[in-house]
């Protein structure tokens, strides 16, 4: 099966108009030798034989009901978002380039645009960037371009991932990354953040919740780091934004973040979207697409990408980014999720994460050899626990029983030796969670 | 028009509702509480879904109508592909979950990778890069971090002023310096030029076969014997792989370096701008090099592997856009060797065709023959002002979308033509009767009608200029 | 083509007035045309030392972004804010309300290659 449509015939009449005899003779110009021998790739299955393999190849994956965040959640997904991602005049259009006829998906970004720049109190949102991780590395790269600085400081509790791509992105540059320390409570102080800055730095990027799920006190870390005009960088969860303190309160100049809770699937990580957006003031320095409201030659609103003598396609090297494609189709099912749940019900949905996850938290922190790593601080929808059983034990208890363990945070350091990072959503079930308190008491 | 959002939202209930089965108390300090409004629409289901349904039907997409987007391969996205990418073993499993309950996700993985290492001639893939234009900044990090470990100092990159604007720009992110190589005027590359610009400085040369005119290039073992003499590298930008399956592999031309954009070649749909997938191939001498984790088969069971000293890092989290690659390697099991090769004899067949009914009638810069995409420069045809950008709207007119405009730079008025291997012979046809008719006829004796267009679109021609000047970039009441 | 007779221009199209220690520059009637709609332009900060014949501000359209060079060297002591909010200014009055910037010059030893307004008429 390979999807072409041309019979013999029409075959034969087109290569006839071409006055050759076979369709191979169209690369004699690559040399002999250039050629490829037959390739070695299994494949020529039917639609039926595809699915039976694919259904195997699946079948060696064993979705579990999950205990586990860090950087990718289990959130329900209402049935609305899959039927409008799911419309193929969005999935197998093209980026909007023609704009006339491309008003949908314009559209559907410029409403994103609008509920990215007011969930995050922000000016400017832009179109979405790749995911969470790329996002984080690319509002170094924005802070590090306007203000012409070099250093960037950045929080230990930031994603380690996100850390990582980080410094792969500034890896050939001449900037420099610092990192702050944490405190015994999980956060980041105003005074680690003043003392380490300095006239260099471009950015100070402080995760909330963090990666230990505790809540900063944004407003003093983005005061500290006015001190040296050093732009302030929030990674943020956007659903904990229905319920806690928005960027724009505190006077974030970039926000980004992971946009896989609105509406994705975990998908193993991947085919998410990043999302970002900025104070007016660097608006023209964005990296990726923005879609902007016009009139079309008869006055009647309609949307276009705008802004684009940035981008990578017009300034080439001098480009605020290389970014081309992004992650639109996703980014779209973030707008379907946030506007189905509105101001009340993001709020809700926030809350509702908060209140499972603080009823999982007392009761796990109850059991015998479990006690919280950081008591007195603000969480979200993840928590520390540390314990004195045997994390290896746990686990095989806990995936014998179905469930996705909590993470294991030995690998994050020497104070995280025998702590779990536990993640406990809406979707989670008050049974699923006494079921998990019962198999936790028993290891 | 289509309202937004905000303007039929009211103070009805919100779609998504949640209950919450367990009590306990919030208990979270005042001053972590946001106090700003959240400014979201509030509109009921039923509205919500007409409202985006409404939307969909404003955009002319592969589904409705041809695509004939030079350089973005806009072939048929198999819909089985969808339903298997769907399934709760792909889609509801976490990146983090232990190894032994993610077998079948890292076999994928593993295996992909090996087809994508025959299909191209590299010797490893990494499948992480989220884009073609994140793959080739993978590729240039992978290029810096090779030239280091051997202590070169290396730090510029030859790219070919005909290339895609991504190629320059992630240079320059990666922390390079551009040369430009300056095009013949047929669009191809002069092994000459490219011997004059061999310095002990350049790092690697990046380039597209075939090139963005749609032609081989000629000089490539030349190109690449040179450079390697010069222990300069040879990158090379996947997006026009699809002229090649089966014939020719970018690694027996002598590429070091490569990236693949799955959602051409390999038929995974665009979305409306994403998310694609843009692996990154390499020789054995760089695999090191390749960013983390790797998967690897261990005794017969697959693990991924973090320790590796050498390595970029990372370039996004976890292991890439995982059902865009769930979706190619459908696509890859669907054609097998056979039928990879056959998808692009036949892409290149349709391209000649066409480029056969238009070469007598409008000026072709890079000559009669093409591979899987060809370049029309109507400048010389075209009259009472009216321009290429004209002639492209018009298309929307006739319910087509129209083809890549004004790119390469290096040739005036361009028109960029890739019909790929899923369209018919009468799709081709019609297509060619329709822009002949507009060139050739409507531009010279109703130039309004092409300069007014479109009109039977949406919206008629948008301000571009006033959107730019004074943005509007949310709902702002 | 409007080319004032008491100004000076260089090769690449930008417009010079001399006032005393300083320059102001802008760009020309023919290089406004040659652009299309200015849709923006970014401008250097005040203070920013500016070497001749080096780029110093981007004029952006919708679709290409242009360099533009100073004439001089020196330091930037003005630049023209209201293009900020209204970049048109350039297309509609290039030598007047559509300047850029003033440069505060070094040497004006460099003023020698500048084309009188008959010379630049020539070379567009």
């Amino acid at each position: 099966m390979d999807y072409t449509s041309q019979n013999q015939k029409d075959k034969q009449e087109m290569l006839k108009v071409l006055g050759i005899s076979n369709a191979e003779e169209l690369f004699d110009v690559v040399p002999e030798n250039l050629k490829a021998k037959e390739l070695n790739i299994s494949g020529g299955q039917s639609e039926q034989e595809l699915l039976n393999t694919f259904k195997n190849l699946a079948s060696k994956n064993k979705p579990l009901i999950s205990f586990r965040g860090a950087g990718i959640y289990d959130h329900y997904i209402p049935s609305l978002v899959g039927e409008i991602t799911g419309r193929s005049e969005f999935w197998t259009a093209y980026t909007p380039y023609q704009a006339e006829a491309s008003q949908g998906t314009l559209q559907a970004i410029f409403e994103y645009q609008s509920m990215i720049s007011a969930l995050t109190a922000m000016d400017t949102s832009n179109a979405s960037l790749y995911d969470g991780a790329s996002a984080a590395a690319e509002a170094a790269m924005l802070a590090l371009r306007a203000t012409g600085k070099n250093k960037i400081l950045v929080s230990p509790a930031l994603h380690p991932e996100y850390l990582q791509t980080i410094k792969t992105y500034l890896e050939n540059s001449k900037a420099k990354i610092a990192m702050l320390n944490l405190s015994v409570n999980g956060n980041i102080e105003k005074g680690m953040v003043l003392a380490a800055l300095d006239d260099d730095t471009a950015a100070v990027i402080i995760q909330s919740p963090n990666y230990l799920g505790v809540i900063e006190d944004m407003d003093a870390l983005s005061a500290a780091s006015k001190e040296s005009n050093s732009l302030f960088v929030a990674v943020v969860n956007p659903i904990s934004l229905g319920f806690f303190k928005a960027p724009g309160e505190y006077g974030a100049d970039i926000v980004a973040g992971e946009g896989q809770i609105l509406g994705c699937p975990m998908s193993f990580g991947g085919a998410t979207f990043g999302f970002m957006a900025v104070k007016k003031a660097l608006e023209w320095k964005m990296p990726g697409r923005i879609v902007g409201q016009t009139v079309d030659k008869d006055g009647k609103r309609g949307f276009v990408l705008t802004l684009q003598s940035r981008e990578q396609h017009i300034r080439r090297e001098r480009a605020t980014s290389n970014i081309c494609t992004n992650a639109a189709l996703n980014a779209l099912a973030g707008c379907v999720y946030l506007s189905g749940w509105g101001n009340d019900g993001l709020k809700k949905l926030a809350q509702t994460n908060i209140s499972k996850a603080r009823y999982a938290f007392n009761k796990i922190k109850a059991i015998e050899g479990f006690k919280s790593k950081f008591e007195h601080s603000v969480f979200f929808n993840e928590f520390v626990i540390e314990t004195k059983k045997d994390i290896k034990k746990i686990n095989k208890a806990l995936v014998k029983n179905g469930f996705l363990p909590p993470l294991d945070l030995s690998y994050f350091g020497g104070q995280f030796k025998n702590c779990l990072l536990f993640c406990v959503t809406e979707q989670r079930t008050k049974a699923e969670i006494d079921k998990l308190i019962e198999i936790l008491a028993k290891v | 028009m289509e309202k937004l959002l905000n303007e039929i939202s009211s103070e009805c209930k919100a779609a998504f509702n949640v209950n919450c089965d367990v009590e306990s108390d919030l208990n979270i300090p005042q001053n972590y509480k946001r106090n700003a409004d959240l400014g979201l629409p509030c509109v009921a289901e039923n509205d919500l879904l007409r409202h985006f349904t409404n939307l969909s039907r404003k955009n002319y997409a592969l589904s409705t109508t041809f695509y004939p987007l030079g350089s973005c391969t806009m072939k048929y996205n198999p819909l089985i592909n969808e339903k298997i990418a769907g399934f709760d073993g792909f889609n509801c499993i976490h990146p983090s979950q232990p190894a032994e309950t993610i077998q079948g996700a890292l076999e994928l993985i593993h295996n992909l990778e090996k087809d994508l290492c025959e299909v191209s001639g590299m010797d490893y893939f990494s499948l992480q890069p989220a884009a073609g234009a994140q793959g080739e900044f993978a590729g240039l990090l992978i290029i810096a971090k090779y030239f280091k470990s051997i202590k070169q100092k290396r730090t510029k990159i030859i790219v070919p002023d005909s290339a895609h604007g991504t190629n320059p720009a992630s240079a320059a992110y990666a922390g390079f310096e551009i040369m430009p190589l300056k095009s013949e005027s047929d669009g191809s590359l002069s092994a000459q030029k490219v011997k004059e610009l061999l310095t002990p400085e350049v790092a690697a040369i990046m380039l597209t076969v075939p090139n963005t005119l749609g032609v081989f290039e000629k000089e490539i073992s030349e190109i690449a014997k040179a450079s390697h003499e010069n222990g300069t590298l040879l990158y090379y930008d996947g997006a026009n792989l699809n002229a090649l399956m089966g014939m020719v592999r970018p690694g027996d031309l002598g590429f070091d370096v490569i990236h693949i954009n799955l959602h051409k070649t390999f038929s995974t749909p665009h979305g409306g701008g994403g998310p694609g997938a843009g692996p990154v191939g390499v020789k054995a001498f760089l695999e090191h090099f390749l960013p983390v984790p790797r998967v690897e088969n261990k005794n017969s069971k697959f693990v991924l592997n973090y320790k590796k000293s050498k390595s970029i890092g990372k370039v996004r989290a976890f292991f890439g856009n995982f059902p865009v690659l769930v979706k190619a390697y459908a696509y890859i099991k669907a054609l097998g060797a056979k039928g990879l090769k056959n998808a692009s004899v036949q892409a290149v067949l349709n391209a000649n065709y066409m480029l056969a009914k238009f070469k007598d009638k409008i000026n072709v810069p890079a000559g009669s023959r093409c591979m899987h995409e060809f370049v029309l420069s109507p400048k010389s045809v075209l009259q009472n002002g009216v321009r290429t950008v004209d002639i492209a709207k018009r298309l929307l007119d006739y319910g087509y979308y129209a083809p890549t405009v004004y790119f390469p730079l290096i040739v005036e008025e361009a028109i960029m033509i890739e019909p790929t291997e899923t369209e018919s012979k009468e799709t081709l046809d019609k297509f060619v009767e329709t822009l002949n008719k507009i060139i050739l006829d409507e531009a010279v004796n109703e130039p309004h009608k092409v300069k007014d267009a479109p009109v039977n679109t949406p919206v008629k021609r948008l301000n571009e200029v006033e959107a730019a000047r004074k943005p509007i970039l949310k709902w702002s009441g | 083509m409007n080319i004032p007779q008491d100004l000076k221009y260089t090769k690449t199209h930008e417009w010079i007035k001399i006032e005393g220690n300083k320059v102001r520059v802008g760009i020309t009637d023919f290089a406004q045309h040659e652009i299309t709609d200015v849709v923006h332009v970014e401008l250097p900060e005040n203070g920013k030392i500016v070497k001749k014949a080096a780029p110093a501000v981007v004029v952006e359209s919708v679709k290409s972004a242009f360099d533009i060079y100073s004439p001089v060297s020196g330091k930037i002591v003005e630049i023209n804010e209201n293009l900020m909010s209204s970049p048109e200014l350039i297309n509609q009055s290039p030598y007047e309300n559509g300047w850029l910037f003033v440069v505060e010059f070094t040497n004006n030893g460099e003023f020698s290659d500048l084309l009188s307004a008959d010379d630049y008429k020539k070379i567009i």
